[in-house]
């Protein structure tokens, strides 16, 4: 019985709280009021959510103090500076990485082409020549061998690592690409 | 009416291009709700401040996923809210008020009780002030937006990201506990007047 009663008085109290937003039906409200007219518990609690509810709706809305647009637009603008500051960075770091790649390709590419250059220069064709050309082709001929002996003995040792390496960095740079050029195409204020 | 939705959407559209002085047309029109609300979940001016400058610097840097749809203002409103929410959650030490504490006695007199003695309008502030304080972050959100933005029960599970249903059962007992602390309020007066009788 006395946790019917509190139910009862529950349920009251929602009913309270959708009066006090208007969104209580007549006879839902009149069920109401003849409740707190009786229940002084309940009466009591009315008359305060009523006291609580004139207060809150009598507030007023205070504005910000003086000047507060004007300090959010400093605010705004010094962000865009550190921005600036940071896709400079960026463009700094996706240089430098490109021109390391860079570096690393012309020398794999040389490095092959030496190779090929000590594999012609075995063939006999290329032995029989005489004159500058030959002279030269012989002292190109040592200094790729020397080159190649290099790049031969660190591609055998380190292949994999320089490869695997080589490969980070290329995708590394492409997803930083990629990343700056879809920032541009879809935050026009430049922010994400 | 029309016209100043087409003035917001102006500027929306050119803040959107990096314009910081349509930008701030925006902050001018919406500085007063926001700060009212941040002051009122907050309760401290100065971090009110904070929040509030916080609330459009969010605004501006996810102003490409506004939708249009919906009103502006509760865009920002629901920033400000989540915003002072997750900040009260983060105060290490809150300084809430509870229902046990005692109150100055100039906060405890009531119009119905004391007719000859009007509450003062800050004391009415710092009654408004205490009451919010003793609410729940969330439960203090949807007053704040029930009664300040007279936003529908819709608007406010919108703002907060709650459901109907929830912002129903939150404004309910938010209005049982500031039932109750008023009269808890009313029964320290009683004590200490019964008090003041005995040493007089």
């Amino acid at each position: 019985m006395r946790e019917l009663k509190k139910c009862a008085h529950d349920d009251l109290s929602e009913m309270m709280s959708m009066a006090l937003d208007g969104l209580l039906d007549p006879n839902s409200l009149q069920e109401v009021e003849e409740h707190v007219a009786t229940c002084p518990t309940c009466g009591q609690k009315w008359q305060s959510m009523q006291r609580a509810s004139r207060l809150l709706a009598a507030s007023e809305m205070p504005g910000p103090p003086l000047g507060f647009s004007t300090r959010v637009e400093r605010e705004l603008a010094a962000g865009a500076t550190h921005r600036r500051r940071v896709f400079r960075g960026l463009a700094l770091l996706t240089g430098s990485l490109s021109m390391a790649a860079m570096t690393m390709a012309v020398s794999v590419v040389v490095g092959l082409g030496i190779a090929g250059w000590r594999w012609l220069s075995t063939q006999p064709v290329v032995q029989q020549e005489s004159g500058v050309i030959s002279q030269l082709i012989s002292g190109l001929g040592l200094l790729g061998r020397t080159a190649s002996l290099f790049l031969g003995d660190l591609l055998v040792h380190y292949g994999v690592p320089v490869a695997l390496v080589l490969g980070l960095t290329l995708s590394l740079l492409a997803s930083l690409w990629g990343w700056l050029l879809s920032r541009q195409k879809t935050h026009r204020n430049g922010y994400a | 009416m029309g016209e100043g939705m087409d003035q917001e959407r102006a500027w929306i559209e050119q803040a959107l291009r990096g314009d910081h002085a349509a930008f701030g047309q925006l902050v001018r029109a919406y500085e007063r709700p926001v700060y009212n609300l941040t002051l009122r979940m907050l309760g401290d001016p100065e971090e009110a401040e904070d929040a509030a400058q916080e609330t459009f610097l969010r605004a501006y840097t996810r102003l490409a996923t506004y939708e249009p749809s919906r009103k502006f203002v509760n865009w920002l409103l629901s920033i400000a809210s989540h915003y002072c929410i997750d900040r009260l959650r983060r105060r290490i030490r809150a300084p809430q008020v509870s229902l046990e504490d005692p109150l100055p006695p100039q906060w405890l007199a009531s119009e119905e009780d004391r007719p000859d003695r009007v509450m003062t309008e800050k004391q009415e502030r710092e009654l408004v002030r205490h009451i919010l304080e003793s609410l729940p972050p969330d439960y203090r959100a949807s007053i704040i937006l029930r009664y300040w933005y007279d936003m529908s029960y819709e608007e406010i599970a919108a703002a907060t990201g709650a459901t109907e249903s929830a912002v129903k059962s939150r404004l309910h007992r938010a209005r049982c506990l500031m039932a109750r602390y008023l009269e808890t309020a009313a029964t320290y007066r009683g004590r200490d007047a019964r008090v003041e009788e005995m040493r007089a």
